[in-house]
C-alpha cells in the first residue's frame, strides 16, 4: 500500500494536479506517524501508512498556512473521511479543490477505533488497499467505556466527569485537533466580555467541555482525536459520542455517513414533534 | 555514601507526612497514564516507574488557576479580600530531575524586577524529593540541554533506586535533611546503578548559531506547518510559565485570578485594536524557540528547557519543541543566507 500511495502522490505532484500532499510520515521505528506536507515529487518517500497513522488530517484543510500551499491531496481513513463529508456539507471545503486519497484501514488504536463504523473510505478520488475486517474488530476485547458509563446512575456519571475534568488544564488540544472545531474565534476566546470562564477550575472546565460537546452535537464523527490529544488522559470524546447517539436515536442522523442527509441543525421539518418549530 | 531507605520505610514516611497535615504530591497512575497528583496515601504514589509523568510539577508552585484577590463593589465602596494563603508544608516525592531542575529556572522569572508573592509562598512551603531516572523514552533529551538523569539541581533531596527494593537517599538542602532526620538508615555499601542517559538529539551550538542568524528563515513556516496551535506542550512543560490575569464574576462581585496562558494561542498577543503582531503559527513557534534558547539564556544565563520531552510526548501533531530542534539541527545554513537578528 505504501508503494502505491507514494506512486500516486508522485504522479499527482509531477503532473501538478496538486501542489501539496497532506499525509503521514514517520521519524523513527516505533514512533507514531506525524503529519507531513509534501510539495516536491522527490520527497514522496517520506510518506508512510500503517496502524500508527492516528491523526485525522482533515483538520489541516482549514489552516491558512496549509491552504496557502495550493491545491491539496489529502490522505484519509474511513473515520477521517466522515469529517470531510461534514465539512463539505457545512460549506467549509470545496470537494473539487481537493484530491482525496482513501486508505483502507485495519484500525489504528483501540480507543480511537471504538466508535468505528467505516473502515474503508467511500468517496475518495482514489482508494488504496482492500477493504479489511469489519469495523470495530480491531478492539473487541475491552468493553466500550461509553457503554460502561451509561449503565451507571446519573450521580455516578457526574462523579466520573468531576474527577476527569479536575485534571483539565485547558490547553485546548481537544479543540485544535478537531476538524469540526473550525470557528475563527472560539467562544472561550471571546474576552470582551468573557463569556466562558477562562479558568481551569472545576466550574470553568465544566463550562468548556459542555459547551464544546454541545457545539459538536450531531456534527462529531467520532474520529476520537480529542481523546487521543488530551495530555491529561480525559476521554472527552465520550461526551460527543453520547450526543451522537442522541442524534441517531431522535433524528436517525449520523454525521458524515450520508452526504445526501440534511444535517440536524441545518434542516427543519413541519412534521417535527416539537411545537416551537412550526 | 549516603544512607539507604527501604521502599517500605519510604512509604511509611510518606503516610506520616500526610497524617501530620502536609500536602504530598507524587506520580500517580491514572487510566494507564502517569501524572503528578496530590495523594491521600502512599499507596497511590508510583515510585518505581522508569518513565516520567505526562504533566509537570509546576502546578504545585504555580497553579494553573489561582485566585489573587476577591472584590466587591457596593455603591461607591470597593472592598478587596485577600485569599487565605495555603500555609501547609508541601512535599513533591518522586519528582523527575527534569522537573526539579525547572524550579530554579522559574525562580529567576518570578523574582525578576519584583518578587511574585504567590509563587514565592508556593516555593517556600514546598520541598522536592527527586528520583533519579533509570530509563528514558524516545522523547527524553535532558543530555542535549546540559542536564542528566541524576541531575540534582532544584532537588532538596535525591533518591536513587538501587533496584533491590531500597533507595539511596541523599539530602541536598536543609529542607531535605529535615524531612528524613528520623529515618536515616545505615549508609549504602553498593554503588548506585548508573542511569540510562538519552543519546544527544541535537547540537546546542548549532541551535544557537541558527537562532542568531535565521530569524527570517523560511524554515519557520515550513518546519512548523504541523503545529495546530494548542497548549499541550506549554501546559505540560516544566519551564513554560506564561500567565494571564482576568477578572471573573460580575461587575459587583468577583475575583481577580491568574491562569496559565501560552504563546501558541493567537489570543496571547491579540491587541485590543484587533491587530495581532504574531498573526500566524510559524511566528508563534519561532517566538517559543527564541524565548527558550535565546532570550531567556541571554537574560538569565540558562536554557529555558530541561529536556523532559513532554512537548514531544504530548504533541498531537508529533512535533513539540524537540521536533523543531531536531529539524533545526538538520538545516544547513549557507553563509549568504545569514541575516542579522531583527528585534
Amino acid at each position: 500500500m505504501i508503494t502505491r500511495l507514494r506512486e500516486t502522490c508522485r504522479r499527482l505532484l509531477d503532473q501538478n494536479k496538486v501542489q501539496v500532499v497532506i499525509g503521514y510520515g514517520q521519524r523513527r521505528p516505533g514512533a507514531a506517524a506525524h503529519p507531513v506536507f509534501i510539495t516536491r515529487p522527490e520527497d514522496v518517500g517520506q510518506l508512510t501508512w500503517g496502524g500508527n497513522c492516528f491523526a485525522n488530517l482533515t483538520v489541516y484543510l482549514k489552516r491558512k498556512e496549509v491552504k496557502a500551499l495550493g491545491k491539496a491531496a489529502l490522505v484519509v481513513k474511513g473515520c477521517d473521511e466522515r469529517a470531510l463529508v461534514v465539512l463539505e456539507k457545512e460549506a467549509q471545503v470545496e470537494r473539487g479543490d481537493l484530491y482525496v486519497i482513501g486508505m483502507a484501514c485495519d484500525g489504528v488504536h483501540a480507543p480511537k477505533c471504538s466508535a468505528c463504523v467505516v473502515r474503508t473510505p467511500r468517496f475518495a478520488d482514489e482508494l488504496i488497499g482492500e477493504a479489511g475486517s469489519a469495523p470495530g474488530a480491531a478492539s473487541p476485547a475491552a468493553p466500550d467505556l461509553l457503554d460502561v458509563l451509561m449503565a451507571k446512575p446519573a450521580a455516578e456519571r457526574w462523579a466520573f466527569w468531576k474527577s476527569e475534568f479536575s485534571r483539565c488544564v485547558k490547553c485546548y488540544a481537544c479543540r485544535q485537533v478537531c476538524p469540526l472545531c473550525y470557528c475563527e474565534r472560539c467562544i472561550v476566546d471571546k474576552n470582551r466580555p468573557v463569556t466562558i470562564d477562562t479558568s481551569a477550575s472545576l466550574k470553568g472546565n465544566f463550562a468548556w467541555h459542555i459547551t464544546r460537546a454541545f457545539h459538536l452535537a450531531a456534527r462529531c464523527v467520532g474520529c476520537g482525536e480529542c481523546t487521543r490529544a488530551c495530555p491529561a488522559g480525559i476521554p472527552v470524546g465520550l461526551l460527543n459520542r453520547s450526543l451522537a447517539d442522541t442524534a441517531k436515536g431522535n433524528f436517525g442522523y449520523a454525521a458524515g455517513m450520508d452526504p445526501a442527509a440534511e444535517p440536524v441543525f441545518g434542516a427543519w421539518s413541519s412534521s417535527d414533534k416539537e411545537d416551537f418549530i412550526r | 555514601m549516603s544512607p539507604i531507605i527501604s521502599a517500605a520505610a519510604l512509604r511509611e514516611l510518606i503516610d506520616v507526612w500526610i497524617k501530620s497535615g502536609k500536602q504530598v504530591a507524587a506520580p500517580v497512575s491514572i487510566a494507564g497514564r502517569l501524572l503528578y497528583q496530590r495523594i491521600d496515601s502512599s499507596g497511590q504514589a508510583v515510585l518505581d516507574s522508569a518513565l516520567r509523568p505526562a504533566n509537570s510539577i509546576k502546578d504545585f508552585v504555580f497553579p494553573r488557576h489561582e485566585r489573587l484577590f476577591g472584590y466587591r463593589i457596593e455603591g461607591r465602596q470597593i472592598s478587596l479580600t485577600d485569599p487565605k494563603p495555603e500555609e501547609r508544608d508541601q512535599i513533591v516525592i518522586g519528582a523527575k530531575p527534569c522537573d526539579a531542575h525547572a524550579l530554579p529556572i522559574l525562580d529567576h522569572v518570578f523574582a525578576w524586577g519584583s518578587n511574585d508573592e504567590p509563587y514565592e509562598r508556593g516555593r517556600r512551603r514546598t520541598a522536592i524529593v527527586a528520583l533519579a531516572c533509570t530509563a528514558h523514552d524516545d522523547a527524553c533529551f535532558c543530555t542535549s540541554v546540559g542536564s542528566s538523569p541524576a541531575d540534582e539541581t532544584g532537588a532538596d533531596a535525591m533518591l536513587f533506586d538501587l533496584g533491590n527494593g531500597s533507595f539511596e537517599l541523599k539530602a541536598i538542602t536543609a529542607k531535605g535533611r529535615t524531612l528524613f532526620t528520623q529515618h536515616a538508615q545505615p549508609p549504602a555499601t553498593e554503588p548506585r546503578p548508573s542511569g540510562s542517559a538519552p543519546a544527544p538529539r541535537f547540537d546546542p551550538a548549532k541551535i544557537r548559531a541558527f537562532l542568531a542568524t535565521q530569524f527570517e528563515s523560511p524554515f519557520w513556516a515550513e518546519g512548523t506547518l504541523a503545529c495546530l496551535g494548542c497548549g499541550a506542550c506549554a501546559y505540560t512543560c516544566p519551564t513554560c510559565h506564561c500567565f494571564d490575569i482576568v477578572d471573573e464574576g460580575s461587575a459587583a462581585e468577583g475575583a481577580r485570578v491568574r491562569n496559565w496562558d501560552s504563546c501558541q494561542f493567537p489570543l496571547f498577543t491579540a491587541h485590543a485594536s484587533g491587530h495581532n503582531p504574531r498573526s500566524n503559527q510559524a511566528q508563534r513557534q519561532r517566538q517559543r524557540m527564541y524565548h527558550k534558547f535565546a532570550i531567556y539564556p541571554e537574560k538569565f544565563g540558562a536554557i529555558l528547557c530541561t529536556g523532559c520531552g513532554n512537548c514531544a510526548r504530548n504533541c498531537p501533531a508529533g512535533l513539540g519543541v524537540l521536533g523543531v530542534l531536531e529539524a533545526i539541527d538538520r538545516q544547513t545554513i549557507k553563509t549568504d543566507e545569514r541575516q542579522p537578528v531583527q528585534t
